[in-house]
């Protein structure tokens, strides 16, 4: 029986119930809730000083009225962290290896804050479409360049976050395959493979951490620019 | 150790920004002051506000309207080949 590599990307069903919503909630019971104790507990505050952190260097560039997204943005933030950490544990179903998921994300995020900047201020959300001091010329040519980058975008956070985790998944399951297979053919080759392995996994658990704070970074300059 | 020229923090969200915050600061192209636009360039230039919307808007209802016109004019062809082809 051959297994396609494919197979962990699929979603899993139990008895006809769809495992997603499980997996989509896991963060949620697994990260602590704040407590009414004077004096929190370590993963409370580890937790807190996270967010604290994390919230600060988000939100320095952005102008008050936006301060109203860090609720959502921290929230997000943890999540996807958590959801991409979660995946890295063997036989588990990472979710932002659905594109469904991340387009599920970026469009109603991406279009809030297209929809805030054409709301609050009209003529600079337009004004943005343009480049100061271009050359008449390359006006109208640089217009579409820009309308379409706009619209580019919630493809793009979404179709970074997808192929960045299912790419990392499947070289993993690759070169775990390879090191399993070559382990009584050629053990020095499948020790070297199981090196890579171990490096591989370790960069891995770095793109899982960059990624979620790319897709939340890139969504606050977005908001940045209409807010 | 060579500091980098660029003083503010550029827009990473569009090439198209970063082409003209490099320009500016790294060739020191300025902008003209809005007392020097005059004519049509007041209302429309790309440096002011008002004129890089105003632009904005005139390119997009000039696509609008070639759009508007190539439609329109389509269906028109349409019937009057099939009409040629039955006589």
């Amino acid at each position: 029986m051959t297994v396609s590599l494919f197979d962990q990307f699929e979603s899993p069903l139990f008895l006809g119930i769809p495992l997603m919503a499980i997996a989509l909630v896991l963060p949620w019971a697994l990260l602590p809730k704040p407590c009414s104790r004077w004096i929190s507990g370590r993963y409370l505050t580890l937790q807190n000083w996270f967010i604290s952190r994390f919230t600060h260097q988000i939100f320095q560039p952005i102008s008050h009225p936006g301060y109203k997204w860090a609720l959502l943005f921290t929230s997000l933030m943890l999540f996807l962290i958590t959801v991409n950490m979660l995946g890295l544990l063997p036989y588990t179903y990472t979710p932002t290896t659905q594109l469904s998921v991340n387009m599920g994300f970026a469009v109603p995020l991406w279009l809030a804050t297209v929809i805030i900047g054409m709301r609050n201020q009209p003529s600079l959300s337009l004004a943005h479409l343009l480049p100061e001091g271009t050359p008449t010329p390359l006006i109208p040519v640089l217009i579409i360049i820009e309308t379409i980058s706009l619209f580019i975008r919630p493809l793009a956070l979404g179709v970074r976050l997808t192929a960045n985790l299912t790419a990392g998944h499947l070289l993993l399951q690759l070169i775990s395959l390879a090191a399993f297979v070559l382990l009584p053919i050629m053990t020095a080759t499948a020790f070297l493979t199981w090196s890579l392995l171990v490096l591989l996994t370790l960069l891995e658990i770095a793109v899982a951490m960059i990624q979620a704070y790319v897709f939340v970074l890139l969504l606050s300059l977005y908001l940045q620019e209409n807010v | 150790m060579p500091i980098s020229p660029v003083k503010t923090r550029i827009p990473l969200s569009s090439f198209g920004h970063l082409v003209t915050e490099v320009k500016k600061q790294l060739f020191g192209i300025k902008d003209p002051s809005p007392d020097q636009l005059t004519g049509w360039r007041k209302y429309f230039n790309s440096y002011t506000q008002q004129g890089r919307r105003n632009f904005v808007l005139a390119t997009y209802g000039i696509l609008v309207i070639t759009a508007a016109a190539y439609l329109m004019h389509k269906p028109n062809k349409d019937g009057k080949q099939t009409s040629a082809s039955t006589h």
